[in-house]
């Protein structure tokens, strides 16, 4: 464990032989397309294990979103390494990476996470399509998941007939539905009412308690750090600080 | 799947697939109407040339074309025409003595072709006493009566019972003149016709200029099946070796020319519109990709390949053309085949369409031949015009579509 200038303090619990789902090092991502380059990722080492539910928060600007999208393998680094379970992402070729995110990412954007055009339940079922899972299978999953995120009554619906809330828990269900290593969300509460984002991170909390799913989130709402079992924080596209707090969900729902 | 979200992403903004679907449909109806109302008009002007002038196959003596020479005659022309009249394919067989004229009034003179023929055999093959506008065709058995266009009547400045004298030679090459009385005068589509076609009684012009009189300049042949038409060219051919034989087709080459050019014209008018359809199609296309740029950044993002992308969106083009093409083509066909059973009548506009030879009624037709290689050309257009707005979609960088950028 080496977290060099990094002033947090880390949780001994993740220190077992668990093996890293990710492993950061030395990542940059510099934009040159302006007139001064933005380094928007400016070298930044974390791990993350199985089961952990983190938020990284930070300013506006600090590189949050540039984080999350090089770990999804959507966005390629200006230099460094991403190890996802030993599998260096930075040198799959974007054939390989489209495979990746298939099989191992789940993605919950701020917005504009669901197709229009197919029902709640489809929507679900879409990403099970493309990895060609039995049609048998993907039926049960998606009632199983959308039972668990409690909108199994709007299965049938095009997601404009349900609120921002329920668009997300449905964006949650679409995630975990690929059976991914680990979820990125990008600020998956900025456009939700504070009982709505209440919901959803007690679902996501609860599906991370039950059933050890990965969720590394971004966001700059205090009552979903609360929720945050760990919390990374970013300022100029650096780890300023990287913090485990101690505490249950349970408690935390309260 | 993918098939589903395409189809439901062309209904998804329904005002301008809307718009870009009745331009395809009111572009093509236009472009399939027209060439359905040009085949009609050749169709008609093939009609009315076979059944008012030439027949299906005409006979004469190798050479008389070339200069109606009178010695070029087929001299057993009335038992042929009875040989010909016991051909169960044949409807009607007539014999037409032919030459050249002068012919002159108190106040202006013209050259003609005079045509001396037996009325109740002509009857037959042609349907000129159909198209008397004035007078009647041959009905009284006075001599020296003449039936002639109304082009001739005006230029000549002449009426029903107006005398007309004609300066002819005869057999032996002598100029003979002959006085004949005005019974009737016609009207068919083709004004050269008019202008030329003088026609009279086959024993007054035979008497006139000394022509034998069993013989005859020209045999005219209509059958009663228009498909039958070469093989019986072929077979009088070799019946009567020594005689020329012709089919309309060679009497009338321009509009077998214009028949047999007209599907490759209507393909190329078709295909112009459809070319300006296609930027419309692109337009659309792109707009839309440009739209969804959030949602096909998401689609990239979560595992979708770029192929698949491609594929849905060169389906949606598909789609939303083949939509427009079949609502187009249904339309051109319901409305060809109701005006191709009622006629389109050009009565108002005929005076010019008669200068061409053309018939005030039009019935517009088109082949299958012609459906289906525009169906094969729709579809294609489609897809080159897919190629833009798919590759487009295939270029958006997931990280920066994501963003919304
Ligand atoms: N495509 C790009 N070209 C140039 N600069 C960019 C690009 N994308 C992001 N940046 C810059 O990189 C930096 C980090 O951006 P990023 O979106 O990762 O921040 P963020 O922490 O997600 O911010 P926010 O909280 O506002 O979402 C910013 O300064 C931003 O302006
Ligand atoms: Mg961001």
């Amino acid at each position: 464990m080496q977290f060099s200038g990094v002033t947090g303090e880390w949780n001994n619990s993740f220190k077992t032989n668990v093996m890293s789902v990710i492993e950061i090092q030395q990542l940059t991502k510099t934009y040159r397309e302006t007139l001064v380059p933005v380094h928007a990722v400016n070298g930044i080492d974390l791990k993350f294990e199985k089961g952990e539910f983190t938020a990284i928060v930070g300013p506006s600007g600090c590189g949050k979103t540039t984080l999350l999208n090089l770990m999804g393998g959507i966005d390629r680094p200006t230099s460094g390494q991403i190890l996802v379970e030993k599998v260096d992402i930075t040198q799959l070729t974007a054939s390989q990476l489209v495979d990746f995110r298939l099989y191992n990412i789940g993605f919950i954007f701020q917005s504009f996470n669901l197709i229009p055009v197919l029902t709640v339940e489809e929507n679900v079922g879409f990403v099970m399509e493309l990895q060609h899972r039995q049609r048998e299978e993907i039926t049960a999953r998606i009632q199983y998941l959308l039972t668990a995120m409690g909108i199994a009554e709007k299965t049938k619906l095009r997601p404009k007939y349900l609120s921002g809330g329920q668009q997300q828990r449905v964006a949650v269900a679409r995630a975990l539905a690929a059976k991914p290593k680990f979820i990125l969300a990008d600020e998956p509460t900025a456009n939700l009412d504070s009982k709505s984002t209440n919901t959803l991170l007690n679902l996501m909390a609860s599906l991370n308690e039950k059933e050890q799913v990965t969720f590394i989130f971004s966001t700059h709402d205090q009552r979903v750090m609360d929720k945050a079992r760990r919390i990374i924080t970013l300022e100029d596209g650096k780890v300023i600080s990287d913090t485990s707090v101690k505490h249950s969900h349970a408690e935390a729902q309260n | 799947m993918l098939i589903r979200i395409a189809w439901r992403n062309v209904w998804r903004n329904k005002t301008r697939s809307l718009v870009i679907i009745i331009a395809v449909v009111v572009g093509l109806w236009g472009g399939v109407f027209s060439d359905a109302f040009m085949q009609g008009m050749t169709e008609q002007q093939i009609y009315s040339t076979i059944h008012t002038e030439t027949g299906h196959i005409q006979l004469n003596q190798p050479g008389f074309l070339q200069n109606f020479d009178l010695q070029k005659r087929i001299t057993n022309a009335d038992s042929l025409v009875a040989i010909l009249k016991t051909n169960p394919a044949v409807a009607g067989a007539a014999a037409i003595v032919r030459v050249t004229a002068m012919a002159t009034t108190a106040s202006s003179s013209a050259g003609i072709m005079v045509n001396g023929i037996q009325p109740s055999d002509q009857q037959v093959v042609s349907n000129l006493s159909q198209l008397l506008v004035q007078g009647d065709y041959f009905k009284s058995n006075r001599a020296n009566e003449a039936v002639i266009g109304q082009q001739l009547a005006d230029k000549l400045h002449v009426k029903l019972k107006s005398r007309i004298v004609l300066t002819l030679q005869t057999v032996s090459g002598d100029l003979v003149y002959g006085a004949f009385k005005v019974a009737g005068i016609y009207r068919t589509h083709d004004s050269d016709f008019d202008q030329q076609m003088f026609f009279v009684r086959n024993q007054d012009l035979q008497a006139l200029i000394d022509f034998p009189p069993a013989a005859a300049s020209v045999i005219t042949v209509l059958l009663h099946q228009s498909d039958d038409t070469e093989p019986m060219a072929a077979s009088l051919q070799e019946q009567f070796p020594d005689l020329q034989v012709q089919s309309w087709v060679q009497l009338a080459p321009m509009l077998q020319a214009m028949s047999g050019t007209m599907l490759q014209f209507s393909l190329i008018f078709v295909g112009v519109i459809l070319i300006a359809l296609a930027f419309g199609i692109i337009n659309t296309m792109l707009m839309a990709v440009l739209d969804r740029t959030r949602e096909i950044g998401m689609l990239l993002s979560i595992g979708m390949r770029p192929a698949k992308v491609f594929g849905m969106i060169m389906l949606e083009t598909i789609f939303l053309s083949l939509t427009g093409a079949i609502i187009g083509v249904l339309v051109s066909v319901a409305s060809i085949s109701w005006f191709g059973q009622h006629g389109i009548d050009l009565s108002i506009v005929a005076e010019g369409f008669n200068a061409l030879g053309y018939s005030s009624k039009v019935y517009p037709s088109l082949g299958a031949d012609f459906y289906l290689i525009l169906t094969c050309m729709v579809i294609g257009i489609a897809v080159v015009a897919g190629l833009f707005p798919a590759r487009r979609a295939i270029r958006l960088k997931p990280a920066e579509a994501v963003r919304g950028e």
